[in-house]
């Protein structure tokens, strides 16, 4: 089933189009990594899913309607969107904060009930965060602060998960858990999820499917084998690297050339050739 | 913040609110004996001034300054949440400001007398939406809300100055006086119609608690958790306006009450505003009955004007704990 279809989308701000006449659509239970260098669009064309910001043509349409006619309610119980930064200027404790995430499903008149408190419980086991749960949201480190804003948005009981770049200035396990929690969330759940990275690794280990965006258009879609090749990656980034195979996985794993030991294989070369 | 120690706390609240209701009633600036007064107080029946001195003139007093505490506190919660910033105030919005322009006006116009509670209502309410509209243009991003009132507070107080300056000099007299705030020109009628105002607004923030928690994430995170951050915004907005209005119509202008309250209330029963604002409504009745209980009593037989205790005592109060404080954060 196809849950979410962008159609020939464009969008920016004020007179200046970042996202150039983009379509793609996304099936139930994908889980699709949105790549691309800074200035590329990534973040508009995620805020435009969001509905930040409004198209300048074209569509975005979930579960067939468009989702500038469903209201903001109907739409947070369907779909939780993980912004890239998240300032909490307000001391909440970690049970308090993930708790906003049924915010969408309660009335303004009703009590939270034994069933939210349940999703509650589940969430932060999942997340690993139950200890935490007293804990001050601002006291919180890096990792743990991220796994509960995680947590807020499961509690929101998604069928759509949307995430800006949820694993930047985390360290390597760290990124490893957050993005291991959405694997096994998407493999249990069905969940789709879209997010955008700016690791192109990370890209290829857990996404199945790639957008690979370059000017505001996408260059290229399709699996990671197909879209991380040296070729699409140097041409979209302008740098070179080498794309060689996960030994596990045998998923593609890119690899920085540094401009000094790029000079140095260069004259190597020409001594060969000579 | 487990549920026995909020019950506790709600229950020294309610606790400390009877106190001061019963020493404020028995307290004041006449020679009326306590003993006496409390049983005037719970002899409504019978006759002669001092049953009147407690129940005409002490108790509507005791019973507006609750009403205008918990007005003020309430109004500063939740725009201290609303806007994100600590300094939100109703005064900082540009209350004050508009309040004395309406009533200056008013004097000015020689439509004084009880029609000034309606000049003020109207100042401090369209000040309030006057600033809202304003940052609204641009795109109402917090720090613009507070600039913008702190400027219409200067456009307006100059505004003030040029009236006096051209007015009779009893007439400046008399607006000064009514812009210090005092609780004592208190008519039963115009409680009723304080009350009327204040108590249905206060419930109906409370149940907007919620999503001024999820505000505080600010207007894209509370969008995507489903709060319609800009009509949800504006709703709160008109409701605290009102409120504010009210108090103001009422009791002139006291300060302080709507900025340290909410402040004390955030480090006892934390930022969760569904028992901040419950917390700060109690807490801000309490303090400002007891400043007015104060005003009263210091220079018998003289009466200080509250708004100058609540500027005190919440002022050096306020400071000594934020000099006391190990590590201070704002919210």
């Amino acid at each position: 089933m196809e849950i979410l279809k962008v159609d020939n989308l464009s969008c920016g701000y004020e007179d200046n189009i970042v996202v150039d006449d983009v379509s793609f659509s996304v099936k139930a239970g994908d889980f699709l990594g949105i790549i691309g260098p800074n200035g590329a669009g990534k973040t508009t064309l995620f805020r435009a899913i969001s509905r930040i910001l409004k198209p300048r043509q074209g569509n975005i349409f979930y579960k067939g309607r468009d989702v500038g006619c469903i209201s903001t309610r109907d739409f947070a119980q369907e779909v939780a969107v993980i912004p890239q930064i998240l300032e909490v200027p307000f001391a909440f404790s970690v049970e308090e904060f993930v708790l906003m995430g049924r915010f969408p499903h309660v009335d303004r008149f009703e009590a939270l009930k034994k069933a939210d408190y349940a999703i509650l419980e589940n969430v932060l086991d999942f997340t690993d965060s139950a200890p935490l749960r007293k804990r001050k949201i601002n006291e919180l480190s890096g990792g743990e602060r991220q796994r509960v804003i995680l947590a807020q948005g499961f509690a929101q009981k998604p069928h759509l998960l949307l995430l800006d770049e949820p694993t930047a200035h985390l360290d390597i396990a760290h990124q490893a858990h957050i993005l291991d929690l959405l694997k096994r969330l998407n493999k249990e759940t069905n969940l789709t999820v879209i997010i955008v990275l700016h690791d192109l690794n990370l890209a290829s280990s857990y996404c199945d499917r790639l957008i690979l965006l370059g000017g505001g258009r996408i260059f290229k879609e399709g699996a990671p084998q197909d879209v991380l090749t040296y070729q699409n990656i140097e041409e979209v980034y302008k740098t070179v690297v080498v794309v060689r195979e996960n030994p596990i996985s045998r998923k593609p794993y890119v690899i920085l050339v540094s401009e000094e030991e790029r000079k140095i294989k260069e004259k190597k070369c020409k001594k060969g050739q000579d | 913040m487990d549920n026995k120690k909020c019950i506790g706390i709600f229950s020294l609240l309610i606790l400390m609110l009877l106190a001061s209701f019963a020493l404020a009633s028995l307290a004041g600036g006449s020679e009326l004996k306590a003993q006496d007064a409390a049983y005037y107080l719970f002899h409504p029946n019978s006759s002669g001034i001092e049953r009147d001195i407690i129940w005409k003139i002490r108790l509507p007093r005791v019973i507006l300054g609750m009403l205008v505490g918990a007005g003020l506190a309430s109004c500063g919660a939740v725009f201290q949440g609303l806007l994100r910033n600590p300094l939100a105030e109703p005064y900082t919005l540009g209350v004050s400001g508009g309040a004395a322009l309406g009533v200056s006006l008013g004097v000015m116009f020689g439509i004084g007398g009880i029609y000034i509670p309606v000049f003020a209502f109207c100042g401090s309410a369209l000040s309030i939406l006057l600033v809202y509209s304003i940052a609204c243009r641009k795109r109402f991003s917090n720090p613009t809300l507070i600039l913008g009132g702190v400027i219409l507070s200067f456009l307006f107080s100059s505004l003030v100055f040029f009236i006096f300056s051209v007015s009779r000099a009893e007439d400046v007299h008399g607006i000064i006086l009514w812009l210090m705030g005092d609780l004592s020109s208190t008519s039963a009628p115009l409680i009723k119609i304080i009350s009327f105002f204040i108590l249905p607004a206060i419930v109906l923030l409370f149940f907007f608690s919620r999503d001024i928690n999820i505000l505080t994430l600010g207007d894209e995170k509370a969008f995507h958790l489903g709060v319609n951050s800009r009509q949800v915004k504006k709703i709160i907005f008109i409701i605290a306006s009102f409120i504010t209005g009210a108090c103001v119509a009422a009791s002139g202008i006291i300060g302080f009450v709507g900025l340290i309250v909410p402040h004390f209330m955030r480090k006892i029963v934390g930022v969760n505003h569904r028992l901040l604002l419950p917390a700060s409504v109690l807490a801000g009745a309490v303090f400002l009955v007891l400043c007015d209980a104060a005003a009263r009593v210091i220079i018998r037989p003289l009466e200080l004007p509250v708004g100058v205790i609540t500027g005190i005592l919440g002022g050096v109060f306020f400071l000594s704990f934020l000099l006391k404080a190990k590590h201070w954060d704002i919210f």
